[in-house]
Order: structure tokens, then C-alpha cells, then sequence
């Protein structure tokens, strides 16, 4: 068994540990979240009109897919499903299986995040680079000082400063959905136009919102190599300027994957203020309306998929700082 | 080479985007594409089934989804309806039955006829969801006991005399209409005899209702794999932001329904709403509470307009009377007094909202309609001001220390408004009761809930000292004043009968005494609330009489505002919307377009 191999079933073999460690304190924190929301969905219909008779119609049925027995009885018959991937029902869509809702969800949250995050990733690092280099020009200085700008900058404020921008003051976005339903799903450029359209300010904003880390974290890094021996060899030597630019941007770039694929991890949780403000229907939106309803089996499948995401981020963020930096290695290999 | 490739990737993209930016209603044909939101169905579920039971279906009431009759919401007789599958009806002048006659030439979306059978199977269906005229309980009010097909398009339904109820015509109206060949599966041969058996007492009824309501669960996740709708639209399909239904050619009044395609746009929140119709997108939105600013920035869109109508719907302030010093009616009286319901409202729902003239229990309108103008003018209006409140208090026995109201035995008294935080006209209300309220020395304050379900939990947990409550449910008279005395307030019905618990117990939190004194007479305002369940006429005008001046006397609650049913159309594509005051503004645009009210432009 190669040294990597071993590492990595040592790590599944944690993270597995982990994942049921995670699922059993989420499912207890989960249960005993107070609220009544039968009786919410019950006020609200009547609210919205509907006679108290239909209103009573339309929730008493709901209490059959409510929880049944103690604790112990409800952590075991969930567990004992998990073992065979059923998640349950959902209470607000009754007959819908979690596990379709869950995956109905990430494909929207996913997409636009990992998009928006390899857009901010690449964007940032290049103008991070060029802004060590640049370091005492000034437009080195801008581009810090966007980072800065940026970095600071709440998601959520950006969002809304987009959403008001393209969608009220220069309408040229649509201020919800995932496309328009006047275009038949499928591989045709209407579609996939309207999808890219409706999914551009949710990933517009992602990509802003952490540009700013990357750009900083990446002109950091840039400025720390730039001092090293290596470096300073490699210019001695009369290296060409784009080679030593290389040995530059691969020792620089190192810390930064690390933190890409924890992100990267981060984003089955949904950004849920971008969601809801954009109106589009991620997980954070649907952990949003998950835990409005109380719709336990919901919230246990979200919270389920985010703590397997974030330890097959961590252990991916590991392997490859194992593969892409070979001090790592040759140190294991070493303490043999 | 690569920098080339990202070059000509971006472009494409872009390209892409201003493709479909342009075409993007580009399917709708010669009637229009008609653009709104369901407001019953917040958060569209793109996993959930066309299935009209189930909370989330994609069943849209009045556009794929249909009732035997659409109710008007008339303020004082509940049973009158326009056409849906029904094209008429004749009730029994002493309501113990109705017999239905079925729209001639209505064919479900794929050709077949709807027949007396449609609805049998779903009125079969409806008693596996429970309801009151579809209730297994052999003594439960308005139950239907007999269902009789006389011919393909008539069908007769016949009310159990044994507890006969007015709830019975309006239960049997609003049965919602499946296809027997898309769910009649669901129904086991025996059915119908266990339905008979499980109206009758003893262990082989309990075990026939029980495999009755069994069933429910199978019926609410039943999923067709495709739309057949007896209504004017059909869904074609859905994503999870928006769901579009087309024209329904076999609807038996397609030639006046003018749209061909319906959008219905995805919601989590009021802003969207917002967002939508300052955009000018929506052709029709239902009730949205509106804060002024956003108000304006909607009139201004080109095209947009407003239409206003009754609800049966009012906001209050209620007191657990369980907890010192709420349970004595001067106190209460004395805040009413202190509370100037016009400031509230201005502040909490100036668009959606009228202040309350009193607390009758009743919304304004169907009280003047009840009582009439002189025996509403008879009831306290509670607009004494700080004297008639000083004089109150003083009578509850209350002092007045440093300026401030305390408790009787000198120890402070701080009157504590619990609210949904996300509730934000709530808030806003609560916020300007309790700043009044500082003003005229009682202190007073406002605490917010993390959400509803919450509220409703720990109100029902007795938790809260006074919260908001919505009452006025109308247009039924029972359901009007069951929020003030029934369940929240003791009184249970169980098989038949009505029984009062004690405070504190069963969900019980307003904690108000069994029986109240009314000009000298004393009234059990639940069992007067139950009867009006059975009573027709003028012994019914009796009852609510006396329930108002309950009400008014007694104040269980201190009503604030009267919804007001605000809602926005853009005249820009069609016209023909329901104008002010239209008992249509009660039911979906999808019931306005298939009467053949709304016309293309």
C-alpha cells in the first residue's frame, strides 16, 4: 500500500466517524428545535383566506408524516435508514423523498458557486500576483485596495447593491429563477442562454464577494516567496523573467488550494443570503424554508450533505497538498 | 491559443445571454401569456406531485386545480358560489341536501368526459383527508351520510340528520374534482361500505375509519405522471423559479378564457412580490402587505393599478386572561381605552389596513351587515382616552405609583406584546400599542419570537402574557367567532359534543372564564359560538348580536385593524380584472380568467 493510499483510508475511515459523530448531534439539536408548524401552516392559510374547515383539511394529514415515538425510537429508525440512503420524506412536500429535494437543490447551489468561486480564484490570484510585483506601483495599490474593498464588504450588501443595480436601476437581469420556463429544457442555446442569464448575479456576486480574500491571501504569499533564496538564485543565474515568474506563482500559489478546496467544501451549505435574495432555489434557500417549516427530515438531510461535503473538502484539501507539494511527502516518506 | 479559446468562450456566452434575454416570452401565442403567483403556494416544489391534496402540489387552485363551486365569501350567507364543475345546484330549503348538476360539455385536458363518478371517487378522497362534510365521526356537525349518482352529470349529496349544520352546503362546494380514471385506483372496491360502516358506533366503525384515514398518506403523495385537469390550464411544466400552464381546449368555457399560457412566478417573501410587480411582471399579484415606499415605487410601473376589497380577515391584541392583572375586564377595558387604533394602523398597515371601529369580534363591514347601523353604534367604542383608562384601572383596583400604573399590591406591572420577528406589520403594531401605552404610564414593551411556529407553540403553551391574533375569520359567522371562543380560548368539540377546559390545558392560553356576564344576563359565549353552526336565519342574528356585545363587554381581545384585500393588477397585456369591491377579489385570477372576466388587450 502506497503511503497516499494509506493516508487516505486512514482519512475516510475518520471522516466516517466524523460524519456519524456530526449526524447524531445535528439529529438531537434538530428534534428539539421548539416551534409548531402545522399549526403555523394552519394560521397562515387562514390568513391567506381559506376557511377554517379547509385550513384544518389541508394540515390535519400532515401530522402523519411527523416524527413518531421517543428520541431513542425516532435517532434509531433515522439511523437505521441512513445505513440504506433513505433520508425520509419531507413534511411540507409530503410523499417527496429527501433525498430528490436535496439533489434537486444542490445542482442550482452548486453550479453557480463553484463557478463563482474558480471565476474569483483565478481572477484573484493572477491580479494577486501582478499586485506583489507591482507592489510599490500604483496600480498594485488599486488592486489592493479593491481586495480590501471587497473583502469587507458583507455578501449580502453586495447582493443587494447588484440586485438594485441590474434588477431595478439598469433592469437588464432577472431578478429570480433559474430560467425561463418559456424555453423548453434541454441543449439548445435558448435554454442554456436563460439559465446562464438568471444564474449571472448570484454568480456575479459570489465571484466579488471572494475575489477580495484571494487577491490579498495570493499577494501575501507572492510577497513572502519573493524573499526567498530560490528566487533570489533563480535571478542570479539570468533566469528568463517568465520562468522565475513561474517558480514564483507555483510556491505562492500552495496555501491558497488548500483553502480553495475548504471552500470549495463550503458551498454545499448554500450562501444562503444570496439565495434568498436572488430568489433562487439552492440549499440555502431550501434550508431556509426547511427550518421555517420544521421540516425536520429536510433539515437533517442539508445538514447531513454539508458535513459530508466540508470532510471530503478537508480530506481532498490534504491528498493535494500531498500530491501538489512533494515536501510533504518526501517528509512522510522520511518518518517511516 | 488558450487565450483565444477564453476569448471565444466568453463571447459565446454573452451571445447566448442576449439571445435569451430577447426571446424569452417568445412562445406565447395570440392570446397572451397571463404572469402571476399563487399566493397559496409560496416556494414552488419542483419534486412535489400534480396532486391538489398535497400541501406543496403543483395543482393551482382555479387554473389546473378545480372546486365543485367557487365560494363568493358573501358577508352574511356563506352559501352562495359561482360556477366551477358545477354548472348549478339546488339545496334543500332545509339544507339536508344538494344536488348538483355538472357543466354539460366539461372534458378533462385528454378528451375524456367529467361524470357524477368524478365526483363520487373525489368526494371519496376527501373523506380519507377528514373535513367537516366528510367526516367519519357519526356525530360531527354538516357530515354528508348519503351520496347518490342519479345520472352521468347529476349527483345528489345528503346531510346526516342526527347533527345537521349550515357548514354542510359551502363543505360539499368546495370538494376539490380529480379524474375517477387517474385516482380511482386509490379507493379499495369496499370503500364506499366502510364509509357507511364508519358512520355508525362500535369497534367495526373505529377499525373502518381507521382504514379510512389510513389512507391518507398514499392519496397525498400520489403522484400522476402527467397534469389531466378538468379546469381551463393544464401544466405543461415547471422549474424550480416559475411554472407554465397552458390552455385546457376541452374546458367547458375555453372559447372566453383568453390566455393561452399561464407563468406562475416562484415567491419565498413578500420582496419578491415587490420585485416582480415594480418590474411591471406580473399581470395579477393576490393580498401583499406593501410598505408605503414600495406602494409608490409599484403605482409608479406603467400599467400597474390597485383594486381594494373586503377581507374577512382582522389583526388584534389578546390576552392570556389567565395571567394577573388580564384577567380582570377593567384592565383590559382600560387599555382598549388607552389605544388609538388609528395611530396603530397608520403605522403597522397603512395600505392593507382600516382601524378597527371596536371589538366586535366581527371585521366592520359583515358587522354592519349583522348588527345593523344602530346596534353597532350601540357597542363601546373604547376611545375614552386616558381618563375612561384612569377610571378603569382604578376599578381593577390598580395604583398609580410615581407615575406609573402598577399592580394592586403595589409591585410594578410591565405589559409585555409578544410578536413573530418576521411578522413585520406585527411588529410595527405592537411597537406603537406599547409606545402609547409608555405614554399614559404603563410600562410596556415589545418582545419578538424567533418565528411563527415558535409563537404559536409557546402561545399555546400559555407562555405569553399578549400577543397578536387574527380574528374576524369570516365569512361564516362559527368560524368568525370560534378564534375568540373556541379552542384557544376552552371549548373543545368531541363526538358531538362541546366541553370546556380548564386554562392552561389542551391549548387553552386565552384562559377566559366558561360563562361572562352580558347587560346582566349570563352567557356561555362557546356553546352560543357552536350553535351558530346549526342556526339559520334569525335566531342566528340573535346570537351573533349577543356574541358581539360579548365581545365588546368582555374583551378577550382589543381588535386593532381590519385587513384590507389590496391587490395589484397591470392593465398593460389584459383587462377586465374584478374592480373595487368584488367578491371575486376572494378567489384566484385563475377563477376570474375561467368565468371569462379577464379579455386580452
Amino acid at each position: 500500500m502506497t503511503v497516499i493510499a494509506r493516508r487516505l483510508a486512514g482519512h475516510l475511515a475518520r471522516g466516517l466517524v466524523m460524519v456519524l459523530v456530526v449526524t447524531s448531534i445535528s439529529f438531537v439539536i434538530i428534534r428539539n428545535i421548539p416551534g409548531d408548524p402545522i399549526a403555523a401552516r394552519y394560521e397562515k392559510l387562514i390568513e391567506q383566506g381559506m376557511s377554517p374547515e379547509q385550513a384544518e383539511r389541508a394540515t390535519a394529514v400532515l401530522y402523519g408524516f411527523m416524527p413518531k415515538g421517543n428520541l431513542w425510537q425516532q435517532y434509531l429508525d433515522y439511523m437505521s435508514g441512513l445505513f440504506r440512503l433513505d433520508l425520509g420524506e419531507s413534511l411540507m412536500t409530503p410523499g417527496a423523498q429527501v433525498t430528490d429535494v436535496l439533489f434537486e437543490a444542490t445542482k442550482w447551489t452548486v453550479l453557480p458557486v463553484l463557478v463563482g468561486t474558480l471565476l474569483s480564484f483565478l481572477i484573484g490570484i493572477m491580479m494577486g500576483v501582478y499586485a506583489a510585483i507591482k507592489r510599490s506601483g500604483r496600480l498594485g495599490d488599486i488592486l489592493a485596495v479593491s481586495g480590501s474593498l471587497l473583502h469587507g464588504i458583507p455578501q449580502y450588501v453586495l447582493a443587494l447593491l447588484l440586485g438594485a443595480l441590474f434588477t431595478t436601476l439598469i433592469p437588464i437581469l432577472p431578478s429570480g429563477g433559474t430560467a425561463d420556463i418559456m424555453f423548453e429544457p434541454g441543449f439548445n442555446l435558448g435554454y442554456i442562454g436563460s439559465l446562464i442569464e438568471h444564474a449571472a448575479l448570484p454568480v456575479l456576486t459570489y465571484a466579488l464577494a471572494s475575489y477580495g480574500g484571494w487577491i490579498l491571501a495570493m499577494k501575501s504569499s507572492v510577497v513572502t516567496v519573493l524573499g526567498d533564496d530560490f528566487i533570489l538564485a533563480a535571478e542570479l543565474r539570468g533566469m528568463k523573467r517568465s520562468i522565475v515568474f513561474r517558480y514564483i506563482a507555483r510556491n505562492a500559489i500552495l496555501p491558497l488550494f488548500t483553502i480553495l478546496a475548504l471552500s470549495l467544501g463550503l458551498l454545499f451549505g448554500g450562501a444562503i443570503f444570496i439565495e434568498r435574495i436572488f430568489n433562487y432555489p439552492g440549499l440555502g434557500l431550501m434550508l431556509i424554508d426547511s427550518i421555517t417549516n420544521r421540516d425536520f427530515a429536510l433539515m437533517g438531510g442539508a445538514f447531513l450533505l454539508i458535513t459530508i461535503a466540508i470532510i471530503v473538502a478537508n480530506i481532498v484539501a490534504d491528498m493535494l497538498y500531498t500530491v501538489i507539494d512533494p515536501r510533504v511527502r518526501s517528509g512522510e516518506e522520511a518518518g517511516r | 491559443m488558450k487565450r483565444l479559446a477564453a476569448v471565444a468562450a466568453l463571447l459565446g456566452l454573452a451571445a447566448v445571454t442576449a439571445c435569451s434575454a430577447g426571446n424569452g416570452n417568445s412562445s406565447s401565442s395570440g392570446g397572451g401569456l397571463y404572469t402571476t403567483i399563487d399566493a397559496l403556494k409560496p416556494g414552488l416544489d419542483v419534486n412535489a406531485p400534480i396532486n391538489p391534496y398535497n400541501p406543496k402540489g403543483n395543482a393551482f387552485r382555479g387554473y389546473n386545480s378545480m372546486w365543485l363551486g367557487w365560494t363568493k365569501n358573501h358577508m352574511t350567507d356563506p352559501n352562495q358560489f359561482y360556477p366551477g364543475i358545477a354548472e348549478s345546484w339546488e339545496i334543500a330549503p332545509d339544507q339536508s341536501s344538494i344536488t348538483i348538476k355538472l357543466q354539460p360539455n366539461n372534458k378533462w385536458s385528454d378528451g375524456k368526459p367529467v361524470t357524477a363518478e368524478d365526483v363520487k371517487v373525489s368526494i371519496g378522497l376527501a373523506y380519507t383527508q377528514g373535513g367537516t362534510a366528510y367526516a367519519l365521526d357519526p356525530k360531527a356537525a354538516g357530515a354528508a351520510s348519503d351520496i347518490q349518482v342519479i345520472d352521468d352529470k347529476t349527483i345528489k349529496i345528503t346531510q346526516a340528520a342526527d347533527n345537521p349544520s349550515v357548514t354542510f352546503v359551502r363543505g360539499i362546494m368546495e370538494t376539490i374534482i380529480v379524474p375517477e380514471h387517474i385516482w380511482g385506483g386509490l379507493l379499495p372496491a369496499d370503500f364506499w361500505d366502510k364509509v357507511k360502516t364508519a358512520r355508525t358506533d362500535g369497534p367495526a366503525a373505529e377499525a373502518a375509519r381507521k382504514a379510512i384515514t389510513d389512507l391518507a398518506p398514499k392519496v397525498l403523495a400520489f403522484a400522476p405522471k402527467e397534469d389531466v385537469s378538468a379546469g381551463p390550464f393544464k401544466l405543461e411544466r415547471m422549474n424550480p423559479g416559475e411554472a407554465l400552464l397552458v390552455k385546457n381546449k376541452n374546458f367547458y368555457n375555453a372559447a372566453k378564457v383568453a390566455p393561452d399560457q399561464v407563468k406562475i412566478l416562484n415567491y419565498n417573501g413578500n420582496e419578491q412580490i415587490w420585485s416582480y410587480l415594480t418590474a411591471g411582471k406580473l399581470d395579477s399579484a393576490p393580498f401583499t402587505a406593501v410598505p408605503a415606499d414600495v406602494m409608490k415605487r409599484i403605482a409608479a410601473t406603467p400599467g400597474n393599478g390597485v383594486v381594494r376589497g373586503y377581507s374577512p380577515v382582522g389583526n388584534s391584541l389578546a390576552f392570556n386572561q389567565s395571567k394577573k392583572p388580564y384577567d380582570n375586564v377593567h384592565v383590559r377595558r382600560g387599555l382598549a381605552h388607552l389605544i388609538n387604533r388609528d395611530q396603530v394602523t397608520k403605522v403597522a398597515s397603512p395600505e392593507g389596513g382600516t382601524a378597527s371601529a371596536t371589538t366586535s369580534g366581527m371585521h366592520q363591514r359583515p358587522a354592519a351587515e349583522w348588527l345593523g347601523a344602530a346596534a353597532l353604534k350601540s357597542l363601546e367604542p373604547y376611545k375614552g382616552g386616558v381618563a375612561k383608562a384612569d377610571e378603569e384601572f382604578k376599578k381593577a383596583g390598580l395604583k398609580k405609583v410615581d407615575g406609573k400604573w402598577a399592580l394592586a399590591d403595589g409591585k410594578p406591572w410591565k405589559l409585555t406584546i409578544n410578536v413573530p420577528a418576521s411578522f413585520s406589520d406585527w411588529l410595527a403594531g405592537a411597537k406603537s400599542v406599547t409606545s402609547q401605552l409608555n405614554d399614559a404610564g404603563v410600562s410596556a414593551e415589545v418582545v419578538t419570537t424567533a418565528d411563527y411556529p415558535l409563537y404559536l407553540e409557546e402561545l399555546a403553551a400559555g407562555k405569553y402574557d399578549v400577543g397578536m391574533w387574527l380574528v374576524a375569520l369570516g365569512p361564516a359567522p362559527y368560524n368568525i367567532y370560534q378564534r375568540l371562543y373556541g379552542t384557544s380560548n376552552g371549548w373543545q368539540l368531541l363526538a358531538g359534543k362541546l366541553k370546556h377546559v380548564p386554562a392552561g390545558k389542551e391549548g387553552n392560553w386565552m384562559g377566559g372564564p366558561e360563562t361572562i356576564e352580558v347587560d346582566g344576563e349570563k352567557v356561555d359565549p362557546g356553546e352560543l359560538t357552536h350553535k351558530l353552526n346549526s342556526v339559520t336565519g334569525d335566531e342566528q342574528k340573535k346570537i351573533i348580536a349577543k356574541l358581539a356585545k360579548a365581545a365588546n363587554q368582555d374583551l378577550p381581545v382589543i381588535q386593532l385593524w381590519d385587513y384590507v384585500n389590496t391587490q395589484f393588477i397591470n392593465t398593460n397585456r389584459f383587462t377586465g380584472f374584478p374592480e373595487n369591491d368584488s367578491d371575486l377579489l376572494r378567489l384566484t385570477s385563475g377563477v376570474w380568467i375561467q368565468l371569462g372576466l379577464i379579455k386580452k388587450k
